[in-house]
């Protein structure tokens, strides 16, 4: 098998994707695949919350694959148990590795104690998308929230009882 | 005054993209007695100047308010026919603002797809071979640059001559319109640009230089 493995050559697959060991993506790059990822989106759906749930089931996908990743790259294996303290390392770390940078707020409800909002002012994934006019109330970033739903359903936090984990999503202006 | 428009042109000729920066049409106010020293006509919904020179009123200039009230469609406010307010000696002196007019949106299609063809023309009549085509237009008043891609599409500037490196300005251009017009996933090719990220983004950058 060693030998098998010098003889070789090295292909572009084998390489990691960034050679330079930063685990850094050109933002442009993954604009573009953004951009493909709604138009493919955007063409096989009828109405735009088909659109937010399509995107939505995305990134539940992209969420369950960071749960390992996080948990590879974490120096402590200590695994938050409680709502709020999970709910804090999604805030700080799981965004810091998605977007280089923590998300703007996390709060509780006032109504409800059951209640969280994470608030994300500008998103990245929504930074070269101008929506239409007749279709503004689109929100790509229910890429994000489904992100955060894949996350916390791969952590063991669905709630067993009849209160759904519900993810909404706002745009601020 | 700097950059006084940009356009972009798709690789097939149309003009799919049009920004012109405002205040930079000259508009003057002059009262007037009779007789006005002008000659008007009305040449497409406008009130035209046709002959004759006064107050640094020229020749093309329209006529944008009467006394105070604008003209829209030939007419004052009140439904009256500018021209016959004007033709009736009763009424002067009469103060009167004219303006030169930008073009219309479709003789600008028309007159970039012109260029588009005389921009072939000119990379076909050149001596050296897989030269480029007009990289820059000169007239008195203006300089008309032209920066076109790998890919067809061109960026065409007209700035006044004392703005500076217009080339690096129309390479960030490309710039702009490869980040929120190329990623824009609403955004077909070779389509006109509707998107609002590049106009801020375009204005705000030209509103630096």
């Amino acid at each position: 098998m060693t030998t098998r493995g010098k003889r070789a050559a090295e292909t572009l697959y084998d390489k990691p994707l960034s050679s330079k060991g930063k685990l850094e993506v050109n933002l442009s790059t993954y604009a573009f695949l953004f951009s493909e990822i709604v138009q493919y989106s955007h063409g096989r759906v009828t109405s735009l919350s088909q659109l937010h749930e399509k995107l939505s089931d995305l990134g539940k996908h992209a969420g369950f694959r960071m749960i390992d990743v996080l948990c590879l790259r974490e120096k402590t294996p200590k695994r938050e148990t409680r709502l709020v303290n999970h709910l804090l390392y999604i805030q700080k770390t799981l965004w810091k590795t998605l977007f280089y940078k923590e998300a703007d707020r996390l709060e509780q409800a006032t109504a409800s104690e059951s209640t969280f909002y994470l608030f994300e002012d500008d998103p990245v994934v929504n930074r070269f998308i101008s929506v239409p006019k007749d279709q503004s109330s689109l929100n790509c970033a229910a890429f994000v929230a489904g992100i955060i739903e894949g996350f916390l359903n791969g952590t063991q936090f669905v709630s067993y009882s009849q209160h759904q984990l519900q993810i909404t999503y706002w745009s601020f202006p | 005054m700097g950059i006084i428009s940009v356009y972009i042109v798709s690789k097939a000729g149309g003009l799919i993209f049009s920004h012109d920066q405002p205040n930079t049409s000259a508009e003057v106010e002059a009262t007037f007695n009779c007789p006005l020293g002008l000659v008007l006509e009305e040449v497409d919904r406008q009130v035209v100047v046709k002959y004759g020179e006064k107050h640094g009123i020229q020749v093309g200039y329209s006529l944008v308010a009467l006394n105070g009230q604008p003209v829209a469609n030939r007419c004052i406010p009140d439904g009256t026919s500018a021209m016959t307010v004007l033709t009736n000696p009763e009424n002067y002196p009469v103060s009167l603002k004219f303006a030169r007019l930008r073009v219309s949106i479709n003789e600008r299609i028309m007159l970039l797809s012109m260029f588009h063809s005389i921009y072939a023309i000119s990379v076909k009549l050149s001596p050296a071979k897989h030269s480029s085509g007009i990289q820059c237009l000169e007239a008195d008043s203006f300089k008309f640059y032209c920066f076109q891609t790998i890919t067809g599409v061109k960026f065409i500037v007209v700035a006044d001559n004392k703005q500076q490196k217009v080339e690096d300005l129309l390479k960030r251009i490309y710039e702009l319109y490869a980040d929120f017009v190329l990623k824009n996933p609403f955004y077909s090719l070779d389509m006109p640009i509707r998107c609002e990220h590049f106009s801020t983004n375009l204005t705000r950058f030209i509103e630096e230089n």
